[in-house]
């Protein structure tokens, strides 16, 4: 039995589909990561197994049994906004204990967990405090607080750190994950910030255009992904995509032969075809001086990170760009490129899907 | 000190205005304390010779505090009830989904615009049959609902955002305790500036008393002023004006508590 299992689920807005017939199955304890660009129906989707809006056609089980018209109240949900909703004229104990205290649940009860999560969300000092008196990041922290003092089946969160800086959102993700296995919720994350997503996700599901376009774990969202649009879509900056032709051995890429390693040449079904080539840039290896297979180019551009370097060239009027660990080029813009053959990817040139790995 | 001119003509004009405003206030409460005679022949501001007279003669020639009781008594059923139908109304109008629900919005918002001339005389005739005719429950009771304050307090709840309500959703909160525990608490300012001129505009309200109340002891504050001063009435001006003064008092008081509400609430809107 799924924790929340959607068969064929459909919302329409007026006359817009947002959520095109989707089926998606999540198991009871697991971290899913709902990731899109904004617009694409992952808020909605959240919203629809709040049961915060109706689904128009199709099935939504909670623990097995269908919720389609289940009140939010009793699907036994917890929720943290983006906004964080919290009470502006209620301190951060009121906040925390409000659905406790409306639901008559036991004064020391109420104080045993309230009492919990102030511990583990770090909150202690604060609790007569009032929203306003909080910074971001402790009221993103009361938010939590409130909905793990529900003790739900569920734990539903709409991009609950995208108001955060920087640096408490690294924390921020850190303590979800550590919350995450004492309470052992069934988790939904919202989130457009694919590091949010590699981070705490288990597995993520990549939300384009009302539909899942890949649902795998975060390692093979990025080494696998199954299409174009993930492949574009994870990883920053974004994968180059070429057009290419595949033959025994080697594969045409713009007009240069690129060596293949052994597993491609046994499939031939493919040789002849025109596909899309991925090459993340960190695979295209960029050099001064140059070496047996490497192509000219001039680099137009260059970006120092810190910790690593991206060069801007073209290559037959489509812009590519290489990471580099380090500067290598000190300035100058003649350089040599060379596509490690591991590191490819292959995608349908008509569908976008992605064709498979060697052996 | 440099004077800048084009300032000061401003200042000069609002000064003017305060007056011309504030004279008629003065010129009442001063005559209140001035014996009958000088109230006809002198009109200066301050009394040559200050009586309390004119309010000994309120307190003997009227039933003051029966008036002042009725008065209030209307004043508090109407603002406590338009307040109580409002809020009802105004939550149901942003939180509630139904059909048509526009469409009777902007019907009932359309009552605002209704001259009180033309529901004047039905409601007469409508509690004339009910028997409350000169009776101070018949003056509150077609007063008991206003789409004005509907409309106000449905512009503060669209402000609260709808994240709040959906955490008390999901929580299974019933639309009850969402008003009670969310809604009014955060509305509260106003709720309570809204309050105070409903209370106000009942307190000082003359032509629908008028028509409804026949006998002296169900008279309002308002009625009771127009005794002293009207053809029929006579013409004892001192009393007229004590009553006057006695008139202003409360809602002046309620103001000076609550100013703060009252300006909070008309220059921002929504709670952040």
């Amino acid at each position: 039995m799924y924790s929340i299992e959607l068969k064929n689920v459909k919302k329409v807005f007026g006359k817009t589909e947002v959520i095109k017939g989707l089926d998606l199955s999540i198991q009871k304890g697991e971290r899913l990561i709902l990731l899109g660009s904004s617009g694409c129906g992952k808020s909605t989707l959240l919203r629809l197994i709040s049961g915060l809006e109706s689904i128009t056609s199709g099935e939504l089980f909670l623990n097995g049994e269908l919720a389609n018209s289940m009140a939010p109240g009793d699907r036994n949900i917890a929720m943290v906004f983006q906004n964080y909703a919290l009470f502006p004229h209620m301190d951060v104990t009121r906040n925390i204990s409000y659905g406790l205290r409306i639901s008559h649940t036991p004064q020391d009860e109420i104080s045993r967990r309230v009492g919990e999560a102030v511990r583990i969300l770090n909150l202690g000092g604060l609790e007569h405090r009032l929203p306003r008196e909080l910074s971001g990041g402790q009221r993103q922290r009361v938010a939590l607080a409130r909905a793990l003092v529900k003790q739900s089946d569920f734990f539903l969160l709409d991009e609950p750190l995208s108001n955060l800086d920087a640096q408490l959102r690294g924390q921020a993700r850190k303590e979800l994950v550590k919350i995450h296995e004492i309470y052992h919720q069934t988790m939904v994350y919202v989130t457009h910030d694919q590091i949010e997503a590699m981070t705490i996700g288990q597995r993520i599901a990549v939300v384009h255009n009302g539909c899942i376009q890949m649902l795998d774990t975060p390692a093979n969202v990025y080494h696998r992904p199954s299409n174009t649009f993930v492949a574009r879509f994870i990883g920053s900056p974004s994968m180059n995509l070429f057009d290419a032709r595949l033959d025994t051995g080697y594969m045409h890429l713009n007009g240069h032969e690129v060596r293949m390693t052994e597993g491609w040449s046994g499939k031939t079904a493919l040789h002849g075809q025109p596909v899309e080539a991925g090459i993340r840039p960190e695979a295209i290896v960029l050099s001064a001086e140059p070496s047996e297979g490497a192509v000219p180019v001039s680099v137009q551009y260059h970006e120092d990170y810190g910790s690593r370097v991206g060069y801007y060239f073209t290559v037959n009027g489509k812009e590519v760009i290489s990471i580099m660990p380090e500067d290598i080029l000190n300035g100058c813009t003649q350089a040599f490129w060379k596509v490690d053959p591991k590191a490819l990817h292959f995608f349908d040139a008509a569908s976008g899907s992605n064709i498979g790995y060697p052996e | 000190m440099k004077i800048d001119f084009s300032e000061a003509k401003w200042h000069i004009l609002f000064i003017i205005l305060v007056l011309l405003l504030i004279y008629p206030l003065l010129f009442a409460v001063s005559t209140s304390f001035k014996t009958m005679e000088e109230a006809y022949s002198s009109s200066a501001l301050i009394p040559a010779a200050p009586t309390f007279s004119a309010y000994e003669r309120v307190f003997t020639t009227i039933h003051f505090v029966q008036i002042l009781s009725n008065t209030f008594i209307i004043a508090s059923i109407v603002t406590l009830f338009k307040l109580v139908t409002a809020l009802f109304a105004a939550y149901a109008f942003v939180f509630f989904r139904f059909r048509w629900k526009t469409p009777l919005y902007f019907l009932l918002i359309s009552t605002i615009f209704i001259p009180f001339t033309v529901t004047m005389i039905p409601n007469y005739m409508t509690l004339t049959k009910a028997g409350l005719i000169d009776n101070i429950y018949g003056v509150a009771l077609p007063q008991l609902a206003d789409a004005t304050g509907i409309f106000l307090l449905r512009q503060y709840m669209k402000g609260i955002p709808s994240s709040l309500m959906e955490v008390a959703e999901l929580d299974h909160v019933s639309h009850w305790m969402r008003l009670r525990t969310i809604v009014v608490p955060i509305i509260r300012p106003a709720i309570l500036s809204i309050g105070i001129i409903f209370f106000i505009n009942s307190w000082n309200d003359y032509v629908w008393p008028a028509i409804m109340i026949k006998s002296e002891a169900n008279y309002t504050l308002s009625l009771a002023l127009q005794m002293f001063v009207s053809s029929e009435g006579g013409t004892d001006i001192p009393v007229a004006m004590a009553v006057a003064s006695l008139t202003m008092l409360l809602p002046l008081g309620l103001y000076a508590v609550c100013q703060k509400f009252i300006i909070g609430t008309f220059a921002q809107s929504g709670i952040k």
